[in-house]
């Protein structure tokens, strides 16, 4: 199975394995009595079933203990111990992401379909499909069919399928989900910002949508988990759109919901799956499976549902009233990631320069428009691990802060001497972060690229490279960009293109488009005020928590 | 020792010191410097007269690293020296400038953090312009210089499917090339519109693939594995090698080389140097002929580091003094050898 480039590097499935490195403590259950203070006075012995025994060594010790050889339980390891740890990575998640399978879906809304609808046990499913999914559905049927197809007739098609195979009436995408994360990722960066000073600043806020880089930074870079925005991602905020606002509005409890959403990333069925969205009161969890777009493809081949074939009507607004309704694919410019960089910049009406570093790394600064010019804002799109890399050096350096893992002494005199005569550089205000290079439209559950094989030939790669024993990957990797690429594309419809990189262009505070804004607005105040009405904690927001690492030298082999 | 070889290793010095095994060792491009670096987490740097070849100690940095030290680099300016530590972490070290005699202490100016496990190699590319480095978590990244110790990651490259051992890059030009326990070696560069990446991959041997050394001349690669050979890969093409020699005579896995111009005539592709976990240094010298490459047996020495695996051998940069070999051993120490002709 493949993993995203985050979660790849910390899968070490090398030769040292899973239980050498397990450190789980084992659990003494019954305390050492005081006759034990002296060392090595027991003994392990093991018999003929393989059990183990604590006996005791000195005779003296043997004659007082009235229990003779103790059997010594194994140690049991479950689930939560695996994910609470990072001591072996590879055998948890792995395990977590079997759990979350399409195979898993296809049981539950089978047995779902097949049980009547007057039980009262009967489960309300719900899908949500993430739009770069549909963006990758649709590019590659535009491919294979030559013809071009939108998201809208693909996010039709999906309906009918689910519909029409699987009995799934309620199939949605994220874009309302991400308009509500949205609006409440940009209250919070004002929040923040207007919660620091001069000594204590609490900006920069990073990008909290990408699991990759949320499961990476509580790995491994701990110091940077209070720069993360607390705002929970498209897909967790659907998951609490469908479970309380929805479930409410239906008048059914959470666990009486089945909630599936398909997403472009592997990386999401860990997300889900965090205790932080848990419901414990209703034993269910805000999203209950995640698939990819590739699980989704197979899942409709597996059905013999053919995905090219136009249904009727797919170009119609869905006009089902039995089923209740939600704006359908608001676009948000910015980034096909999100725009989470750009709905904060839109807020602010300033002139705009955009010095590129590279594809994957701009960075954005707005200005006031004086003839000072005073920089309002400062922000970053960063995308993949090693610019991700550089953002985390960045931020670090600028706050001063120190990894986990750091070693050794702190930088000496000779680096404080030359910070004293440099001029500060300011500080990012805001880094949208993304694990994957090219964001999300090309996360690691989209489907493979269609071009590799066939339009490659033209780069004139001597094929007998084989023979010598060199294989060459450039092919794949050209054929993966030229990919990425169109996904992008389609993303966007040609009718709203991603934001122009020109410098000091002047900045229009862009909107959302599609739907009906005030429909839209009217709808997500009735939401906040549903959502937040009981005093709880914000149900938009979440939390991140520090995964210490720890090692055993003794099992470490090099 | 056989007698009909027509060099000998003659032991120069010994430096003792390390507490724990002796790791690997770097001569400092420019200046009479040799650092040494170990299992006890310090470095020892020693200076020397390139006429007299006498050793002293100049510093010992208790380096901070919260476990090994596994190598040590300098950059080409022999300025600034990188260690390379299974606590995961690259340190970068100058020292300070406020003493003109060279008094001044070593500094840590910066931590490179990101590999997640045990660092294995660093080295510096022929300008100085770039770092690179591997780890246990088989990633090789490459790390830009930029001015006041900053660094910039300009790659991480996880296309080796295990721990990755050795980086070296080629003597000219921005190639990488790096080893691993996957048996491989992979070569990588860097595309001007985008990232670097790994341009090729040599199935090379039958085991791991420890150490890397270019030919001076850049021409050339030499690997060195667990399956107890060195191979010499002739390079046809940008990215293209061919095997043109093998290697053998070593008893267990060969864990280090070092090729240097050494002191043969203008056709020599010049000296290189194996060791490993027999104790061995072997010596030859390499010519080309046609389409091949020939072996010439210098010498060899057992037990160099008496029954303990030695871990590198490094030749002396210094014009004159390319006959100097520098070893590093499980016995903790340091040892430099001179070539000699033989009954000299």
């Amino acid at each position: 199975m493949a993993f995203s480039g985050a979660l790849t590097l910390t899968d070490l499935n090398d030769y040292l394995g899973p239980s050498q490195a397990c450190i789980k403590p084992v659990e003494q259950s019954n305390p050492s009595s005081k006759e034990e203070k002296g060392a090595a006075s027991t003994a392990i012995q093991v018999d003929l079933n393989g059990a183990y025994y604590e006996v005791s060594n000195d005779g003296l010790a043997a004659s007082k203990s009235t229990h003779g050889p103790r059997k010594l339980e194994q140690a049991q390891i479950n689930l939560n111990d695996c994910l609470a740890c990072s001591g072996c990575i590879t055998s948890a998640e792995s395990v977590l992401i079997t759990l979350q399978s399409h195979v898993e879906v296809l049981n539950v809304l089978d047995r779902i379909a097949t049980t009547s609808d007057l039980c009262d046990d009967r489960q309300v499913p719900v899908i949500s499909i993430a739009p770069q999914s549909l963006a990758s559905l649709a590019t590659a049927l535009s491919t294979r069919t030559k013809r071009p197809v939108s998201l809208l007739q693909v996010m039709r098609r999906v309906q009918a399928f689910f519909k029409e195979k699987l009995g799934v009436t309620r199939v949605y995408d994220t874009t309302f989900s991400r308009e509500v994360a949205l609006r409440e990722h940009v209250k919070e960066f004002f929040e923040r910002k207007e919660a620091s000073t001069a000594s204590d600043s609490r900006l920069p806020m990073l990008a909290s949508a990408c699991p990759g880089w949320i499961c990476y930074a509580e790995k491994a870079h701990a110091e940077m988990l209070p720069f993360i925005s607390n705002t929970k991602s498209p897909q967790q905020t659907m998951g609490t759109l469908v479970k309380s606002w929805m479930g409410s509005q239906w008048g059914k409890l959470p666990n009486q919901i089945y909630h599936v959403s398909i997403m472009p990333c592997y990386d999401k069925k860990l997300e889900a799956s965090r205790s932080d969205f848990y419901n414990e009161l209703y034993s269910s969890r805000d999203v209950d499976c995640v698939i990819t777009t590739g699980e989704l493809d197979q899942m409709m081949v597996e059905r013999c549902w053919d995905i090219s074939q136009p249904i009727p009507d797919e170009l119609v607004p869905l006009r089902d009233e039995s089923v209740p309704q939600l704006p359908e694919l608001i676009q948000h410019t910015g980034s096909s990631s999100g725009s989470y960089m750009h709905s904060i910049m839109a807020s602010l009406a300033a002139t705009c320069a955009s010095p590129i570093r590279n594809a994957d790394y701009e960075e954005w600064v707005l200005r006031k428009d004086t003839p000072e010019g005073d920089v309002l804002f400062k922000g970053a799109k960063c995308y993949g691990f090693r610019n991700l890399q550089n953002v985390v050096r960045k931020v670090g350096k600028g706050k001063g802060l120190r990894g986990v893992g750091a070693a050794g002494r702190l930088p000496g005199r000779a680096v404080a001497r030359r910070k004293a005569g440099q001029t500060e550089e300011r500080n990012y205000d805001y880094v949208e972060v993304m694990a994957c290079p090219g964001g999300c439209v090309n996360g690691g559950g989209q489907l493979k690229s269609a071009l590799v094989e066939k339009e490659n030939d033209q780069e004139g790669f001597t094929r007998d490279w084989n023979e010598s024993g060199v294989d060459l990957q450039q092919e794949v990797r050209w054929g993966n960009k030229e990919w990425t690429r169109r996904v992008e594309e389609t993303y966007w419809e040609g009718t709203i293109l991603p934001v122009q990189h020109e410098a000091h262009v002047a900045w229009k505070p862009a909107v959302a488009q599609g739907g009906n804004r005030e429909k839209v607005d009217e709808m997500v105040q009735r939401i906040s005020s549903a959502l937040t009405r009981d005093g709880k904690a914000n149900p938009l927001r979440t939390e991140y928590h520090t995964v210490e690492s720890e090692e055993i030298g003794l099992a470490v082999r090099w | 020792m056989q007698v009909d070889l027509p060099y000998e290793l003659k032991l120069i010095a010994t430096l003792s010191g390390h507490e724990d095994r002796a790791w690997h060792l770097a001569w400092n491009p420019t200046k009479p410097l040799l650092a040494s670096c170990s299992g006890d987490r310090s470095v020892r740097l020693y200076s020397y007269s390139p006429s007299a070849l006498d050793f002293r100690l100049a510093a010992s940095i208790p380096t901070g690293h919260t476990k090994s030290v596994r190598a040590v680099a300098w950059a080409p300016s022999g300025k600034t020296l990188v260690t390379a530590s299974f606590d995961a972490n690259i340190g970068v070290w100058e020292r300070e400038e406020d003493d003109e005699d060279g008094a001044g202490e070593w500094e840590c100016l910066t931590l490179l953090e990101g590999h997640e496990t045990e660092c294995k190699s660093v080295a510096y590319s022929s300008t100085g312009t770039l770092l690179a480095s591997c780890s246990r978590d088989k990633s090789v990244w490459v790390w830009e210089v930029q001015p006041d110790a900053d660094f910039e990651c300009l790659g991480v490259m996880m296309e080796h499917t295990q721990d990755v051992k050795c980086v070296a890059w080629h003597p000219t030009e921005e190639l990488l090339a790096s080893a691993s326990y996957d048996d491989t070696i992979r070569f990588y560069i860097d595309d001007p519109s985008d990232d670097w990446y790994c341009a090729a991959t040599i199935q090379a041997h039958e085991s791991t693939v420890w150490s890397l050394a270019w030919s001076p001349d850049g021409r050339f690669l030499a690997s060195a594995s667990d399956d107890k050979t060195v191979k010499i890969w002739k390079r046809t093409g940008q990215f293209q090698f061919k095997e043109v020699l093998v290697l053998t005579g070593h008893e267990r896995a060969v864990f280090s080389l070092a090729w240097g111009k050494g002191k043969g005539g203008a056709r020599s592709l010049g000296w290189l140097a194996s060791t490993g976990s027999d104790g061995i240094i072997f010596v030859r010298e390499l010519q080309e002929a046609e389409d091949t490459v020939t072996e010439r047996l210098l010498t060899k020495v057992h037990d160099a580091h008496g029954v303990h695996d030695i871990n590198t051998v490094a030749w002396c940069p210094t014009t004159g003094l390319e006959d100097i070999l520098g070893s590093a051993g499980d016995d903790g120490n340091c040892k430099i050898w001179r070539i000699e002709p033989t009954g000299v």
